[in-house]
């Protein structure tokens, strides 16, 4: 059972919006494209249109774009601040779409998290109040919700801050109590809007490997949302590309890099160095003849690193698992011209 | 540059929108100078025409009052209770222990400058021997207070939480911000009788819509993210609005809260006209009746020391405060009741004490002596104003040019001589591409010499729907002038052109004095150093007390009125005009500079321009506090309608004053919604 399953998810603004989109849906026979065209010219916006995903238990499912193509209206309607006007949110296996204000409250006090770009903390309360607070509205006492917050304080390395107001703290230091906050109640699910875009770019990259870390030892199923190519390669299970409303394409980082569908995905991977991103495995072929030379390449290898290893070699090299077992050879050309920048 | 040249060219093949509304303008009015000879109704409405509509509104509203009344009446019977109670509180509680509460206040709330304001002004209100009279104004401010605020903070999280609700709020309380003050009182005396009560309510209506307005503003101003995170926590609605968002929004409600405590203070004290009730607003009111302006300035300045007292306290609320230690404010109030104790037998009758009066003996007799030695040269002020600016305003030149002021007979050659200026001036202006200006200085020339009182009717409607075009489009032009024609059939008209005349000769020099003193306070600091407390002080002290030095000097009448109003309505265009000015984007400033622009050039091209929508607002605030004081200055002599709803105070008629009230509403709607406009079309000219 996936985590998160969206399933023909539209949210569309402007007033009468249920209608317009079902009747638009109905004018088209249901394609998408069309629907949407129909929409704008109408006066509606469509901010996101027929979006399909899943979200597995436990993965890390980044969705990226530009500001303006609907990444923080989908994370809004997934966590139901936006109502969303058709098609279908399961969250823990029950729609949340329509869903009564009792049952997504009881949602929230139990299995969903949330950090947003610009921390959304409250001014009027301490940094140990703040993270309390998720607790406090479930009626926790408190002594045991402040024994909480003092644990997932120190989870992000905040000890010694707990009486800070939000005002005293750095940006970095404000992210972490919101990171904090949005762990108290330990929920399944947790929704991450742009947590690092508002930081300097030493701090970002201090808080996404603490971010790796500490989802390293919770495995939540995780919502990630940024605009930053590289942010996503580098955390990602599954990136969900979204363009002007619509998601087009989804793939791990490999597939983003290696494998774009259309010119709009190429144009963010051109200025990543692939070499970093995609492993030895997405240019592998099965068993074939082999050179004599073996340089150690392993499946799990960047292209970079196996291409400093065959630098002087012209023949294919054999390559092998984790255990050492050979599964498959790899042509030092193919590397070579896989790690090619494509002229766009 | 081809692109530049060709700008003039189209604007001369089809004319501006302002051209376009000004030649309408010139048009109609010199139809209605023409034919002012033959049909004498196209410049005077005529009286058959009006409709008794002042009746219709004062039966309605008998009948509806009448209705209300046991209700009413019961509320007010209620209100007595807490009203006694305050009363009987601050009457009878010793003055050394109220001195020392309001110290150990100011000390909690601002440490050691706002305790030494409470403790030197209380004192000062002690030695002027008005205690007892500021404490029966300060038990109804006490209770009106509360009311206002659980009132107003209501009304604003109503607002709030039903979105269709807002909107209507909304309106509500700019309508209410616009009616004068004494309108509300008519009504009120009818439900209420004549007695304190009535200023009680009066001021709770009049200070809930600072409050409603601030904490609609606060919590509408809450970051989403605020919003969202709290929702996100699973927060019920409950506890998202009194555990997050209320709070989160402290700051902008006590913004309110300091606001509502000014209205009603206010009020309390414009309220005492229909008074007979020992307060401080009756005693200003009766020394001025009587000429005693030593004492009446006394009290006055009593009632500024409470607003500003009350002010600057409720002021820190609303700013990030230090917390200061509470030892001290115990040892305040333990050394307040030792001292009570230990002098019980001898603390004076704080009603006795006379240690101000030879001051105010001496304002009485220094002001005597300053009139009698400067008498010639006041007198010379006041009449050369009134008779070559006033006067020539109101009834324009025809007819106030006469041989007995002016020295000479006002003929249909000069009339004619003037035009023909005008009409050269025009010309020339056209000549040069400035078609709409050339206009302006003709419809200008024409209002001069017809007087503003004078005005024939059409004119003004299409004068008014044509500025009200160019500003908003057709339906604001379509919202004026329907307004107006209400204000022309119900038989207002004549006096609300006479309102018009002395607020627009108001606001005239206060646009002009104040943007001149904005400006100079923008370029040099020294100047607003001077600038800012005047400035301060002038926007704490309450309406009324405006009249006392001005009545000082030139005695009754329209120039007085004149006097005040722009002493108050000044403030908002010296603040507007220098925010503006000064709030030019540092970027701006450097790309003018490295341009090699000189200081002048910079002012004239690049910050003056960037200004323009604040000192509209600053404008537009200009002239609904022109309004506002309009109504109160009917007190020392005006004609128009402020004088009709003081006059409609005196006789309880409801329809005259709540009709006068609604006329003065709509003429101060309207200006702001031009104003308004015109500094939304400036705004988004500057794509800000």
């Amino acid at each position: 059972m996936p985590a998160i399953a969206c399933r023909n998810l539209w949210q569309v603004f402007g007033p009468g919006a249920d209608k317009a989109l079902t009747d638009a849906l109905s004018r088209s026979g249901n394609d998408a494209d069309k629907a949407a065209s129909d929409l704008r010219e109408n006066g509606f916006i469509p901010a996101v249109q027929d979006a399909n995903f899943e979200v597995k238990e436990g993965e890390l499912f980044v969705i990226m774009g530009l500001s303006g193509s609907g990444k923080s209206t989908l994370i809004r309607c997934i966590s139901q601040l936006l109502p969303g006007t058709g098609g279908e949110i399961r969250v823990d296996d029950q729609n949340v779409i329509g869903a009564s204000k009792k049952v997504m409250t009881d949602l929230r006090r139990k299995k969903l998290g949330m950090v947003f770009q610009h921390f959304g903390l409250f001014p009027h309360m301490t940094v140990a109040e703040n993270v309390a607070y998720p607790l406090r509205v479930q009626g926790v006492s408190k002594r045991e919700r402040l024994d909480r917050a003092q644990e997932v304080i120190s989870l992000v390395g905040l000890d010694g801050r707990e009486d800070s107001f939000p005002r005293q703290l750095s940006g970095g230091q404000r992210q972490r109590v919101g990171i904090a906050r949005s762990l108290a109640v330990n929920p399944d699910i947790w929704f991450l809007d742009e947590p690092f875009s508002a930081l300097d770019p030493l701090i970002r990259r201090q808080l996404q490997d603490e971010f790796l870390r500490i989802q390293a030892t919770l495995k939540k199923s995780i919502v990630f949302i940024t605009h930053d190519i590289q942010e996503a390669l580098k955390l990602a299970d599954r990136i969900a590309i979204m363009r002007d409303g619509k998601i087009v394409q989804i793939g791990t980082p490999t597939d983003i890099v290696l494998r774009p569908v259309d010119d709009y995905v190429r144009e963010f991977s051109k200025d990543v160095a692939k070499g970093q991103h995609a492993k030895v495995a997405s240019v592998m072929q099965g068993e074939a003849d082999c050179g004599p030379d073996d340089p150690g390449l392993t499946i799990s290898m960047t292209l970079d690193a196996a291409l400093a290893h065959c630098m002087e070699l012209y023949e294919p090299v054999p390559v092998r698992d984790a255990d050492g077992n050979v599964v498959g050879t790899v042509h030092p050309s193919d590397l070579a011209a896989a790690l090619q920048v494509d002229e766009a | 540059m081809t692109a530049v040249t060709d700008l003039p060219t189209q604007n001369r093949a089809q004319l501006t929108a302002g051209a376009k509304a000004a030649l309408i303008t010139v048009f109609v009015g010199a139809v209605c100078l023409a034919l002012e000879g033959i049909a004498p109704w196209l410049v005077k409405w005529p009286a058959t025409w009006e409709l008794p509509a002042t009746q219709w509104v004062g039966a309605f509203l008998d009948w509806f009052l009448n209705l209300i009344k046991p209700a009413m009446r019961l509320f007010s019977d209620l209100m007595t209770y807490p009203m006694d109670w305050a009363n009987y509180v601050l009457g009878n509680t010793p003055w050394p222990i109220l001195i020392g509460i309001v110290t150990a206040l100011g000390w909690y709330l601002g440490g050691l400058p706002m305790a030494a304001l409470g403790f030197l002004g209380l004192s000062f209100v002690l030695a002027s021997g008005y205690w007892t009279e500021s404490m029966n104004t300060l038990a109804l401010v006490a209770v009106s207070v509360p009311v206002a605020l659980i009132m107003g903070g209501g009304i604003g999280i109503l607002a709030n939480e039903v979105p269709k609700v807002k909107s209507f709020v909304q309106a509500v309380l700019d309508v209410m911000q616009t009616v004068p003050t004494f309108a509300y009182l008519t009504p009120l005396l009818l439900l209420f009788g004549f007695g304190p009560v009535v200023g009680l309510i009066a001021s709770a209506i009049y200070a809930a819509p600072p409050m409603a307005r601030n904490v609609m503003l606060g919590l509408e101003r809450v970051e989403p993210e605020i919003k969202e995170a709290a929702i996100m926590s699973g927060g019920t609605r409950f506890q998202q609005l009194f555990q997050v968002e209320i709070p989160a929004a402290t700051t902008q409600i006590m913004v309110g809260v300091n606001q509502c405590l000014m209205a009603a203070l206010s009020m309390v004290i414009i309220a005492a006209v229909i008074g007979g009730f020992n307060d401080i607003g009756w005693e200003v009111l009766l020394t001025m009746r009587k000429a005693q302006f030593g004492e009446s300035l006394m009290a006055g300045l009593v009632i500024v020391v409470f607003a500003v007292v009350i002010d600057r306290m409720s002021g820190t609320l609303a700013s990030e405060r230090k917390r200061y230690d509470s030892r001290v404010v115990w040892a305040m109030l333990g050394f307040a009741v030792l001292f009570t104790l230990a002098f019980r037998n001898w603390l004076p009758n704080p009603s006795e004490l006379t240690l101000l009066d030879p001051m105010a003996e001496a304002v009485d007799s220094g002001l005597t002596a300053f009139t009698q030695a400067n008498g010639p040269w006041l007198d010379a002020l006041k009449n050369n104003s009134l008779f070559y600016v006033l006067l020539p305003l109101r009834i324009g030149l025809d007819q106030a040019v006469l041989p007995f002021t002016w020295g000479f007979q006002w003929t249909s050659t000069m009339s004619f001589g003037l035009f023909a200026a005008g009409a050269v001036i025009a010309l020339l202006m056209a000549w040069r591409g400035r078609l709409t200006g050339g206009l302006i200085v003709l419809i200008l020339i024409g209002m001069l010499e017809t007087g503003i009182a004078n005005l024939p009717w059409p004119f003004v409607l299409t004068s008014v729907a044509a500025l009200s075009w160019v500003a908003g489009g057709w339906r604001l032009a379509a919202l004026c002038v329907g307004l107006l024609c209400t204000i022309l059939v119900s038989g207002l008209w004549e006096r609300a052109l006479l309102s018009l005349y002395l607020s627009g000769a108001a606001v005239f020099s206060c646009a002009v004095a104040g943007g001149l003193i904005g400006l100079a306070s923008a370029v040099w600091e020294p100047v607003w150093k001077v600038v800012r407390p005047i400035c301060d002080m002038l926007q704490t002290i309450p309406l009324f007390v405006f009249l006392i030095p001005v009545l000082m000097v030139f005695q009754i009448g329209e120039f007085s009125a004149f006097l005040a109003i722009c002493a108050y309505a000044i403030v908002p265009m010296i603040r507007y005009t220098r925010h503006g000015l000064v709030n030019t984007p540092e970027e701006m400033m450097e790309a003018a500079i490295s341009s090699g622009a000189t200081e002048w050039q910079i002012m004239r091209d690049v910050r003056a321009p960037y200004a323009a929508p604040t000192i509209l607002l600053g404008l537009n605030q200009t002239i609904l506090y022109a309004f506002a004081m309009l109504v109160i200055a009917a007190l020392i002599g005006t004609t128009g309608l402020g004088q009709s709803i003081y006059l409609a105070l005196g006789q309880a008629d409801v329809g005259l004053g709540i009709s006068a009230g609604a006329a003065m509403a709509i003429l101060a709607l309207i200006a702001d919604r031009i104003v308004q406009g015109f500094a939304e079309e400036r705004r988004a000219a500057l794509g800000l």
